[in-house]
């Protein structure tokens, strides 16, 4: 109790002037609650788009309804335009309970004062979390989010293209999936593969293959590191891959899908993430056979491609009314149980170690599982939030250089921009 | 006679073309929504859907609550549409057929929120609507596209309102009705062309308006049409044929109100459509 | 009486003073009729429901929107509900920085493109509509009406798809008339061929209403003053310049004026085409405001920005008002 006081007073000393919102409130009256007084409530729960698999929901809603009596409901969302509805969301008086809030954005969101305290969840559920998957949701000392489950790009192919050109083992490294995609473009009429000129999280992750720093320090503050010369390298490995692809290079993975794009039959491969092949067999159920997965290949064959090491961690808001049950539902959420069925369902890493082993057999999980040993992040610094807002000037950056821009002009084209999003104020 | 036939073809040439130009992209439109995708992506363009499908309609229907859009759409619409009318014409007889002090400023005030950038302003009045506890609601969208088309209508109805001969008026009053029953009665049969001309602005409007509803409505059920166009289009934008029925579907019903009341307004708008 | 009124009008009386007057009857008659002093009330009765609609549901964000362009304002102020004033902080940074001055650059020349081909077309449209037959006037009008009426999303969404990089009907028609470096190109990639794109859907979703409004005002000009100045001997092109034109001229200010401000603070299709992109080069006031307010998260910036865009709209409308204020003051 003592520690929350102090915790408390804390925080109301760094606020201006305390609001009303009163979340605090609700963490204590439901704490020693029962399962009936949950009766005639319904938790809200904002997940992204292909997080969860509706086997899943099925069965966490179930376990969730009978524990607890009361209602979950879980709403998907869009990742375009994700940044400003969570912001807009978590200020009103009726916010998401729960929320999926990605590791690049979580620090940023920590900061706003938005994301409830989570530390006590933590000592109950979260000891043995990966430190290194947790340390994005850990914001002064304390846990604002529960990691939930991470995910790293794969290549994703399409055996039948591939086999028409005469392929027969998977690329071990850089070169020979060149090697391969070139043969792709010559033997058959399909598009090697689809690259959009801003896969961001693509380049990112060659970024960390190079050992670049996409921020650095000057004095006191961060400033923008893209005219690195290590940044430049990983650009021209980005381009060469662009080179096998018809793909727009003004236009991110999203839009349009490019699972959607991959699920016509026509295109070798696509850099993504294991749900994107759940998408593609959603538009056309003929892929599904022809669905292939393998690690990026590196420079040598003994180290593949780093990664981005997308995450995502489940959050409660701060003005949710319903902070008990919106434990409850964490602990459901991510107990052995669900969070080893959702690695196994979505091939995705869980939070813990001791449930890796559910992703045994699983071909997109085995595919992935080299690249995250060397895989990275953004910068885990709470300013890093805006530089991703939309028009995000490292996609910029892509599109410049794709364009035939040198990396060092491209750079200071952006860099401007970029420390000024760095610079900007909480 | 050679002059004659001259003068006549350009112009009808000239007429051809210019149609031509504006029709297309709304048949281009049509068009692609009812053609395999085989026929969108094809290296030749194929002008008419010979082989036509039903399947991009039936993907751009299948989104999740789509029909409660529709339904959230037309109330939306209609009723911002009839209120902004109702509200401008009283408004509109005052400022045409009355003289008072302030009127010059009145005419000013409803020029200038005439010119109001409301999407620039969509914070403020979100936090407004927000303080306010009407986030997901139809209410707050009604009222605010009510007040985004209601300068222009005022604006405009006070055209139509003068354009009716006074004479008119005054033969009714001097028949014994009151100057309301004269309204009633004289005026407003008068003004039925203008009343429609003005409406299709507002049925635009209220039909388009995209950034506030973003903001504003975050449940799903409380959202309107163009935001499922939009998010469709982002997901979707490569699949030009169900995109393309999408607009189709978007776009079918303010064609259908232009169409019938297009005929009407035009020669309405004779006298006093634009008039600042 | 009104044809009277009409010919006074069309008399060569400085324009400015009779320019936003294209309703004439009202000019008429006067005298008769005023209302007695028991009805002084009335008027503003009749106005009070738009008045107080408009002064409360716009002025209010309007005071809201002026009074946040002077606070820190980023997500956590706003989820917090913290007010923390920071005086003209956010305008000295917007003013300051180089950005928004080559947007307002571009915005005004953007504007200016817009409406001088806008008004050109559409008159010359209206013009046509009035010289063409019964039906080939119905055909053209159908034409104008479709393009008027297809709502901006879209529109936005159809022209994407007509300058589509692959499969886009435009590149296959340029590439068929021989230019061929145009058969994969990318409209959105550079600034000019965005601006193109957005240019040529705003044109050709604007001509309509200038076209046919010009169009039904051109059926009003009595015939009267034709044959008056075919009397005094004036051709084609002089009748048009003394009696058309002069009798247009209150309409096609108008009009002007109601397209500045439509392409000016025209938000859906600027942003929807390629969101201000590429590179942001072309963000108008309205797009930057949004992007930098409610895009990057910094609200308070974005008020200011909005506050000054509202600024400019006043500044670049003022003569127009100008004229309206001293003519409403001559009527009455």
């Amino acid at each position: 109790m003592k520690r929350k006081l102090a915790a408390a007073i804390v925080i109301a000393g760094m606020m201006v002037s305390v609001s009303a919102c009163g979340g605090d409130d609700g963490d204590d009256s439901g704490k020693n609650a029962g399962p009936d007084s949950f009766k005639g409530q319904t938790l809200t729960v904002w997940a992204m788009d292909g997080s969860t698999p509706d086997q899943w929901v099925k069965d966490v809603t179930a376990a969730f309804e009978k524990k607890t009596g009361a209602k979950l409901k879980f709403e998907t969302q869009k990742w375009d335009g994700i940044q400003q509805k969570i912001t807009t969301a978590l200020s009103e008086s009726n916010p998401p309970d729960v929320l999926e809030v990605g590791n690049t954005q979580t620090p940023a969101y920590a900061a706003t004062g938005g994301l409830a305290d989570l530390s006590d969840l933590k000592q109950q559920i979260g000891t043995d979390w990966t430190p290194s998957v947790s340390q994005s949701s850990v914001y002064e000392g304390k846990q604002y989010a529960a990691p939930w489950y991470f995910a790293n790009r794969v290549v994703i192919y399409n055996k039948k293209i591939w086999a028409k050109a005469g392929i027969k083992d998977t690329p071990k490294t850089r070169d020979e999936f060149f090697k391969d995609l070139d043969t792709i473009g010559k033997k058959t009429d399909a598009e090697p593969i689809y690259l959009p000129g801003q896969n961001w999280y693509f380049f990112d992750g060659l970024t960390i293959g190079q050992g670049a720093d996409l921020v650095k320090k000057d004095g006191d503050k961060y400033v923008s590191n893209l005219a690195d010369a290590k940044v430049a390298k990983a650009m021209e490995i980005y381009k060469k891959y662009a080179s096998y692809s018809k793909a727009p290079k003004d236009k991110d993975e999203a839009t349009p899908q490019q699972a959607e794009i991959f699920a016509k039959g026509k295109t070798g491969a696509f850099i993504g993430m294991g749900w994107e092949a759940g998408t593609a067999v959603q538009a056309n159920k003929a892929i599904e056979k022809d669905l292939g997965y393998f690690t990026i290949p590196g420079e040598t064959a003994d180290k593949p491609e780093s990664v981005f090491l997308g995450g995502s961690n489940l959050a409660v808001a701060q003005g949710s009314k319903k902070q008990a049950l919106a434990e409850e539902f964490l602990k459901i959420a991510l107990s052995d149980q669900y969070e080893g069925e959702l690695a196994k369902l979505n091939g995705v890493i869980p939070n813990k170690k001791s449930l890796e082993t559910n992703l045994k057999g699983n071909a997109v999980a085995e595919a992935a599982a080299p690249g995250a040993a060397v895989g990275g992040t953004t910068p885990l610094i709470p300013e890093w939030g805006a530089v991703e807002n939309a028009p995000n000037p490292i996609k910029s950056y892509m599109t410049a250089v794709l364009n035939g821009k040198s990396p060092a002009d491209a750079a200071k084209q952006v860099e401007g921009e970029i420390n000024k999003r760095l610079a900007q104020q909480n | 006679m050679k002059r004659s036939i001259f003068g006549r073809f350009w112009p009808n040439a000239t007429a051809v073309i210019l149609f031509a130009g504006f029709a297309f992209p709304v048949y281009w439109m049509f068009a692609t929504a009812f053609k395999p995708t085989g026929d969108i992506i094809a290296e030749n363009p194929v002008w008419f859907p010979t082989d036509v499908t039903f399947s991009h309609f039936k993907k751009a229907v299948d989104a999740d609550h789509f029909w409660t859009l529709v339904v959230n759409s037309v109330t939306v619409t209609v009723l911002s549409v009839v209120f902004s009318l109702v509200i401008a014409l009283f408004a509109a007889f005052a400022l045409a057929r009355m003289r008072f002090r302030g009127r010059r400023g009145l005419i000013v005030t409803f020029m200038l929120a005439q010119m109001a950038p409301w999407e620039v302003m969509i914070i403020a009045i979100y936090m407004l609507v927000r303080d306010n506890d009407m986030l997901n609601s139809l209410v707050p969208l009604t009222v605010f596209y009510t007040v985004m088309v209601l300068p222009l209508t005022v604006l405009t109805l006070r055209g139509y309102v003068a354009a009716v001969p006074k004479d008119l008026e005054e033969a009714a009053m001097v028949d014994g009705c009151t100057r309301g029953q004269a309204f009633v009665r004289v005026i407003f049969p008068l003004l039925a062309p203008g009343l429609m001309a003005t409406s299709l602005f507002g049925f635009i409007t209220a039909w388009n308006e995209f950034p506030l509803v973003l903001i504003l409505n975050k449940d799903v059920e409380k959202q309107t049409l163009p935001l499922w166009l939009s998010q469709f289009q982002t997901a979707f934008g490569d699949d030009w044929g169900a995109t393309m029925a999408a607009s189709s579907l978007f776009a079918l019903p303010i064609l259908i109100v232009f169409i019938l009341l297009q005929r009407k307004a035009v020669s309405g708008l004779t006298d006093g459509a634009v008039k600042g | 009486m009104s044809v009277q009124t009409r010919g006074t009008d069309t008399a060569g009386e400085p324009a400015v003073r009779k320019a936003p007057v294209p309703a004439p009857p009202r000019g008429g008659d006067r005298t008769p009729g005023a209302p007695s002093r028991r009805h002084a009330a009335a008027p503003y009765l009749l106005l009070l429901p738009a008045l107080l609609a408009t002064v409360v549901l716009l002025g209010w964000p309007l005071v809201k929107n002026g009074l946040l362009s002077f606070q820190n304002l980023n997500p956590r102020q706003l989820i917090q509900h913290l007010t923390e004033w920071n005086g003209v902080d956010n305008y000295r940074e917007v003013l300051t920085g180089q950005d928004f001055w080559h947007v307002v650059e571009r915005t005004v020349v953007f504007t200016a493109v817009n409406v001088v081909l806008i008004m050109a077309v559409g008159t010359l449209v209206g013009l046509l509509l009035a010289r063409l037959g019964k039906r080939m006037r119905l055909l053209l009008m159908v034409g104008l009406v479709l393009a008027w009426a297809m709502p901006y999303v879209a529109a936005t969404t159809v022209y994407q798809w007509l300058f589509a990089q692959r499969f886009g009907v435009v590149n296959w028609v340029l590439d068929r008339l021989g230019w061929h470096s145009m058969a994969d190109y990318n409209w959105l990639g550079t600034q000019t061929s965005t601006y193109f794109v957005i240019i040529l859907l705003l044109v050709w979703q604007s001509v309509p209403f200038v076209a046919i409004n010009l169009y039904a005002a051109t059926t009003t000009i009595p015939k009267e003053l034709y044959e008056a100045a075919s009397l005094d001997g004036a051709g084609g092109w002089k009748s048009f310049t003394s009696v058309t034109l002069p009798f247009l001229r209150p309409f096609l200010y108008a009009t002007t004026f109601l397209e500045v401000i439509w392409i000016f603070k025209a938000f859906t299709q600027v942003f929807a085409i390629n969101e201000g992109g590429p590179d942001r080069l072309t963000e108008t006031l309205p797009v930057y405001a949004y992007v930098e307010g409610v895009g990057n998260q910094h609200f308070g910036v974005g008020a200011a920005i909005s506050f000054l865009t509202i600024v400019a709209l006043l500044v670049i409308t003022s003569y127009y008002l100008r004229m309206v204020l001293k003519q409403e003051e001559d009527e009455l």
